[in-house]
């Protein structure tokens, strides 16, 4: 946030420099018609402006892209597990949906999170990831990793309908076998019942 | 190997103490005098035999144990077999059966001998005596193979004292396969690979047990032998790969399976090859049971809105409901007499155990009040049922009459135990 401050406190600097510098010249130069070259002066004030406004936009998505950027490579945490194969890379920038109890359809407010989790993909095109889905402990487990596969499915869809190409999205269910939240009360099992994503490879 | 056996007296007549099928019994009382070391039995092992025997009989469910300690004084540091004439002092003990045994071994012998007598205190005669010989190691084996014979002799019907349990047990951060004996003794973790590894299923010879596992980052299915040998991966199918079971034939299993996004019964060839799709429709289909006959399966399915058990042709033709009361009942499990089916099922909000009849007829509730119980799974002759429960905080694997009587934990572990599924009659 410092570093981005400071940028776009440079450029506003620079481009009143710029808008600053310009008449000086014009009036050195053009001493004797200044009267005259009042209007082009203004247009030309105005297009400079406009010109500085359209590359102080272009450095600030520019530098919101790097951002980004760093701020997903920075937010991976490498995640091994014993006894299940490979590494897997979480982000809490994708983050989490959930779901009713012995639902697997996505709830309406969720959609927002798979479509923000569906944009970061969008810019990062060789990442591979998997769809987890979990289950709060209450059932058969079996049952669970049926409803775990549907809802890990769900959410693979949707992101399928958002234009992430198949290749780059699996699917796993866990069932009720990797709760977040030991607790055995609905505040553990909402939080438990789980859409969640990990990244195979970067 | 070990075993040999004969009768010392002969059965004269049959005669059924208790009739096991009934829906209600009454235990039978039994006294059990102390055993007695002849020759140089090591002195530890009368009274090892001794407890195993005890236990045994009062996991049966059958038996209303008295044990030595809770004798008249006078009989209670009595041991050994008594003789015809001196059973007229046991009257006063209370119950109507005496079972009286020793052990006899001496230097230089290769094998011990236990040998027992059953008597009925009621008419004051000898029902039957048997002798057990084999080597020491062998002696908890021998024991239940006598608990057996007693609980035939008394109820026309053979014991499972000589079967296995195998179920899931937290290990770490994972799951492993452990399989214990009918008492919770000799419990082995028979895996070891720190992975999750779910629904443990017997093949019908007894030898192996085929299950799911997470090792390769997908819900595989994996074999292994019961010694821990053997380890191979049988099915990698995309998506799941769960909740298998063998056939009674042994050529085929019945599998959940997710090829198509979602979970559907599948059955595939004993060597993991060919599935075949059984279920169509868009629910979840979970859970596949065999009926003892093989040409029927029952399993879960959510297609009318909420998971329900139904059953189908093995060939996935001629789908039925089975169950319509209460809105989730799961994990079904077919009795070996063919009968019945155990399920689990929510009711007032928990998750208990519950059989119905074949036809839909006959539902019965076996646990209330006692935590969340699922995973029913019969014993080899249906007079029992294995589930988990969380009545005493972690869950752990219980057994109960098929009546619902007698529930008990299987092992003094602390809980982390789920999915059992009980062997045949191992030799």
């Amino acid at each position: 946030m410092g570093k981005k401050g400071l940028a776009v406190l440079v450029l506003i600097l620079c481009v009143g420099l710029l808008l600053t510098g310009c008449p000086k010249k014009t009036v050195v130069k053009e001493e004797p018609s200044m009267r005259k070259a009042e209007e082009p002066v203004a247009e030309r004030e105005k297009a400079a402006k406009l010109e500085a406004e359209k590359e102080l936009a272009r450095i600030r998505e520019e530098e919101a892209k790097k951002a980004t950027e760093k701020e997903f490579e920075k937010s991976l945490v490498a995640k091994r597990e014993p006894g299940i194969a490979g590494e897997v890379f979480e982000s809490r920038l994708l983050k989490d949906i959930h779901f009713d109890f012995d639902k697997y359809d996505i709830r309406p407010g969720d959609t927002e999170i798979l479509k923000e989790n569906a944009a970061l993909l969008m810019k990062y095109p060789k990442v591979k990831i998997q769809v987890e889905g979990h289950c709060d402990e209450r059932g058969t487990s079996e049952y669970n990793l049926a409803l775990g596969e549907r809802r890990a499915n769900a959410a693979k869809k949707y992101l399928l309908s958002l234009g992430i190409s198949t290749d780059r999205i699996s699917s796993i269910s866990y069932g009720e076998e990797k709760p977040l939240d030991a607790g055995h009360n609905e505040e553990a099992w909402s939080k438990n019942r789980r859409g969640h994503i990990v990244i195979l490879s970067k | 190997m070990f075993l040999l056996f004969f009768m010392v007296i002969p059965l004269a007549e049959a005669r059924v103490y208790l009739d096991i099928n009934a829906p209600t019994f009454v235990q039978i009382p039994i006294v059990l005098p102390k055993w007695k070391g002849v020759n140089t039995t090591p002195p530890g092992l009368p009274v090892k035999v001794y407890e195993i025997l005890a236990n045994d009989l009062t996991l049966s469910g059958f038996f209303k144990v008295i044990d030595f300690s809770r004798l008249p004084s006078p009989l209670k540091e009595k041991g050994g077999i008594p003789t015809d004439v001196s059973l007229i002092e046991w009257a006063s003990a209370g119950g109507e059966i005496l079972l009286a045994g020793e052990t006899a071994w001496k230097p230089g012998d290769q094998n011990l001998k236990l040998r027992f007598h059953l008597f009925d205190l009621v008419e004051k005669k000898h029902i039957v005596g048997k002798q057990y010989e084999g080597p020491s190691q062998a002696v908890r084996k021998m024991v239940h193979r006598m608990a057996d014979e007693v609980v035939l002799q008394l109820t026309g019907e053979k014991g499972v004292h000589n079967t296995k349990i195998a179920f899931a047990s937290v290990r770490g951060g994972g799951k492993e396969i452990s399989i214990s004996d009918f008492d919770g003794a000799e419990m082995k973790q028979i895996t070891q690979n720190q992975s999750i590894n779910l629904s443990p299923a017997w093949s019908p010879d007894g030898k192996k047990i085929v299950f799911t596992s997470y090792l390769r980052r997908n819900p595989d299915l994996y074999l292994i032998d019961v010694d821990g040998q053997n380890f191979r991966r049988l099915t990698s199918y995309p998506g799941l790969n769960a909740a298998p079971a063998w056939s009674p034939d042994g050529k085929k299993m019945a599998v959940m399976m997710g090829m198509e996004g979602k979970a559907d019964i599948y059955l595939i060839d004993a060597n993991g090859n060919n599935p075949k799709k059984l279920t169509t429709g868009h629910g979840n289909e979970a859970s596949p049971t065999w009926s003892p006959d093989g040409r029927q399966i029952a399993f879960v399915s959510d297609r009318s809105g909420s998971p329900q058990v139904y059953i189908m042709g093995s060939d996935g033709s001629n789908v039925r409901r089975l169950t319509y009361e209460g809105g989730y009942n799961s994990k079904p499990s077919w009795s070996p007499k063919g009968d019945r089916i155990a399920f689990c099922g929510r009711v007032e909000g928990r998750y208990d155990i519950l059989t119905i009849g074949v036809d839909g007829s006959g539902l019965q509730r076996l646990t209330s009040n006692s935590g969340s119980n699922e995973s029913p799974c019969w014993s080899p002759e249906g007079r029992y049922i294995a589930f988990s429960s969380t009545r005493l905080g972690g869950s752990k694997i219980f057994i109960m009459n098929a009546n619902g009587f007698n529930q008990r934990p299987l092992t003094s572990a602390k809980g982390g135990e789920s999915g059992p599924a009980w062997s045949r009659q191992l030799e």
